[in-house]
């Protein structure tokens, strides 16, 4: 441990910087990869069957995890189509714009306990806290992959792929609102922790979110909150029971009905991707960050163990509610949306505000 | 970093007038939204940028785009005669008010007081937020009546039997 | 025919749809958890190749021609089986052979050539049915595949030899007794 430190110190930040991209990055990529193992096992064993287990190499098949290599070679060497009458640019670039906001969103969640070595403060998350963004980044960065879909839909030149692109648009656009008000509500919350966390972090920066989350999670003080930000998390993905972009058994496969090859790779890769974000965007949010229950000060190792231990279990939430609950028609969406979503977490809003009020937290 | 950020909102604006299809041209307006929050980030304004981003280029250009879609009109027809004059004359009037601005810009005493002054601390939500609530508390109601009148006019418009 | 489809009202519980979640997440967490916990030989599903699922008593499979202690064939070339099959997929050519130990001097029909095309059987058992000697069995083994057709138009000691290893018998390749020529009988 001392050579680390001695390591970290003289080290430039730069270097710093660059170990938690690699972190960060790999991380993500490889929780991606690795959640379409677990989905398509997970999938298998709820219902009953056993999944991917047979591709390997001499017959070692690592429970089946090998079937993503087999896939991944698969996909480089098929056949790259792109549709005649589409707009070409824009078909080579989509899977990127699907990609690259699915992968930024991560850069401010801070995924373990902050540590000072040397009298220099190292923290555990891309953007180092105070930067002024804060939790409106992902936010941000949220509303952005909106156009992936939107991209890909279009330049296909294909009916089904522009049905999915409109229907996931409206879809995100709609489900924004409510995630918003949700949000602002935890930041509401978090401004006004009387823990007396260091005032030089805003309210609305996802440590200062998670300081203020060391009695109780906001998951438990904000349940209505929770529940919204977690459903239109799901419509943000675009996954089960939202996935309407893709809604197989109408539309063929949606936006991604012409892409092949490593675009549909990439394209498929994103939303998985899109799921560890919106995972970490929870852990954080709601469900303490890098914070062990009962145990105030983990150190580094067991925090950052806690933030995956969390973030892994909500993934495997993503493909458990997948193949439990079945899509909702179209107006039902827009109704769950605007008429419930909404109204939900206005009421979460003005109900945390009126409780702030009792306690006389001004 | 500002010439990086400049030349990303020009050159996107550019496209975006150049552009026939209607579907790019809209992408193009999104790079530029993005070049203008870069913008105020350099500015010391996060919160701005930010909010450009979700508001416009996620909500605004997102709906646009749909309709834009859903209008099914994505080539625009190259105009019927050349209409030079025209032309010229709307090159020239910019040109005109392109160096009437710069000029009034450069004249304007609070840039030179810009160029004195340190750099302001980075404007928060926080700030924001007292600064709406108390400066400018009447522009901030008058806005949302202004908000709440339109959206009750578009659902009387949409919504023939209420 | 006209039903009356009843509406089924929801109590105010099922219609939170928060509630019916919940529900339909736990059934189908008991059926992840059941499925992790069991061991694969008690699983519902059999994976082929390294399990082999066990056919039912009468299961119609691949054929086998029945043979003789000795090693002579069944089948007397009767043609009944070829009459019989509803997809015309046996072909036999008969021949003669005298089968002086067991018979003194007689001499008796068996097939020279005896083909089913496996392409074309269907494996209804109608060979079975008609064989008056039972020399003609569709026993228990279907997998019946290759990589090229004429590999699949099974012969005669094809036939014999397919469950040879089966049963644990020699694999033959020549009849007992040589053919005799065939002779015609002045009358």
């Amino acid at each position: 441990m001392d050579s680390f430190a001695r390591l970290l110190h003289l080290s430039p930040p730069l270097a710093w910087m660059a170990l938690k991209l690699l972190i960060v990055i790999g991380g993500v990529m490889g929780i991606a990869a690795v959640l379409t193992w677990v989905e398509r096992r997970g999938a298998a064993m709820m219902q009953d069957r056993i999944g991917p287990n047979r591709a390997g190499v001499k017959g070692i098949t690592l429970l089946g995890l090998v079937q993503l290599a087999a896939d991944g070679i698969k996909f480089f060497l098929k056949e790259d189509v792109v549709p005649p009458h589409g707009n070409r640019l824009l078909f080579t670039l989509a899977p990127a714009l699907a990609f690259v906001p699915a992968m930024l969103g991560f850069a401010v969640i801070p995924f373990g306990q902050s540590f000072s070595s040397g009298g220099q403060a190292y923290h555990l998350s891309l953007l180092d806290p105070g930067n002024g963004m804060g939790m409106l980044y992902p936010l941000a960065i949220g509303s952005m992959a909106v156009y992936g879909i939107l991209v890909a839909s279009w330049s296909s030149n294909n009916k089904w792929a522009i049905l999915g692109g409109m229907r996931s648009g409206a879809n995100m656009v709609s489900y924004e609102l409510g995630m918003s008000l949700a949000v602002i509500s935890i930041f509401m919350a978090a401004g006004n922790s009387p823990v007396g966390s260091p005032v030089t972090l805003e309210a609305y920066d996802p440590h200062r979110i998670v300081e203020a989350q060391e009695g109780l999670w906001f998951a438990v003080r904000q349940p209505l909150g929770f529940l919204v930000f977690f459903t239109c998390m799901f419509a943000e993905t675009n996954r089960l029971p939202f996935d309407f972009a893709e809604g197989e058994s109408e539309i063929v496969a949606g936006f991604h009905t012409e892409y092949s090859s490593m675009k549909f790779a990439l394209l498929q890769l994103s939303e998985y991707i899109h799921i560890v974000t919106a995972s970490a965007l929870l852990v954080t949010l709601y469900l303490g960050g890098w914070r062990i229950p009962f145990v105030p000060n983990p150190g580094v190792l067991l925090s950052v163990a806690a933030f995956l231990a969390k973030l892994l279990f909500l993934c495997w939430v993503f493909v458990w509610v997948r193949w439990t609950i079945p899509r909702f028609r179209y107006d039902q969406l827009m109704f769950l949306g605007w008429k419930v979503m909404l109204p939900l977490s206005m009421a979460n809003l003005l109900l945390q505000a009126w409780l702030m009020h009792g306690r006389g937290i001004a | 970093m500002f010439l990086v950020f400049a030349l990303i909102t020009l050159l996107g604006a550019l496209a975006m007038f150049r552009q026939r299809n209607v579907v790019v041209a809209g992408l193009c307006m999104v790079l530029t939204f993005f070049g203008v929050a870069g913008l105020f980030v350099l500015l010391a304004n996060p919160v701005a940028a930010a909010l450009q981003i979700i508001v416009y280029s996620g909500a605004i250009m997102v709906l646009v785009l749909f309709v834009i879609m859903l209008l099914n009109s994505h080539e625009e027809e190259p105009a019927q005669s050349g209409r030079l004059v025209q032309a010229w004359g709307g090159a020239l009037l910019a040109a005109v008010l392109g160096v009437g601005a710069v000029k009034l810009v450069l004249q304007s005493r609070t840039l030179h007081e810009l160029g004195a002054s340190p750099v302001p601390a980075p404007i928060t939500l926080n700030k924001l937020g007292v600064q709406i609530f108390s400066e400018h508390l009447v522009a901030f109601e008058v806005v949302g009546l202004l908000l709440l009148a339109a959206m009750i006019a578009a659902v009387s418009i949409a919504k023939r039997k209420l | 025919m006209g039903v009356i489809v009843k509406k089924v009202e929801l109590g105010w519980l099922d219609r939170t749809y928060v509630w019916p979640v919940a529900k339909g997440m736990a059934i189908t967490f008991g059926h992840f958890i059941r499925q992790l916990l069991t061991p694969t030989a008690r699983r519902f599903t059999i994976q082929y190749p390294d399990m082999k699922r066990e056919v039912a008593p009468g299961y119609r499979g691949l054929h086998e021609l029945k043979r003789f202690e000795g090693g002579a064939i069944k089948c007397v070339a009767c043609f009944m089986c070829a009459e019989a099959c509803p997809a015309r997929c046996i072909t036999i050519e008969a021949e003669e052979f005298g089968d002086l130990n067991a018979h003194q001097g007689f001499e008796e029909k068996r097939p020279k050539v005896f083909r089913i095309d496996m392409l074309r059987c269907i494996y209804c058992g109608m060979c079975e049915e008609a064989c008056p000697k039972d020399a003609i069995w569709l026993r228990n083994d279907y997998e019946v595949a290759d990589y090229d057709r004429l590999s699949l138009n099974f012969g005669k000691w094809d036939l014999m030899n397919t469950y040879a290893s089966a049963d644990g018998k020699a694999v033959i390749t020549q009849d007992p007794t040589p053919a005799v020529p065939r002779r015609t009988i002045a009358v």
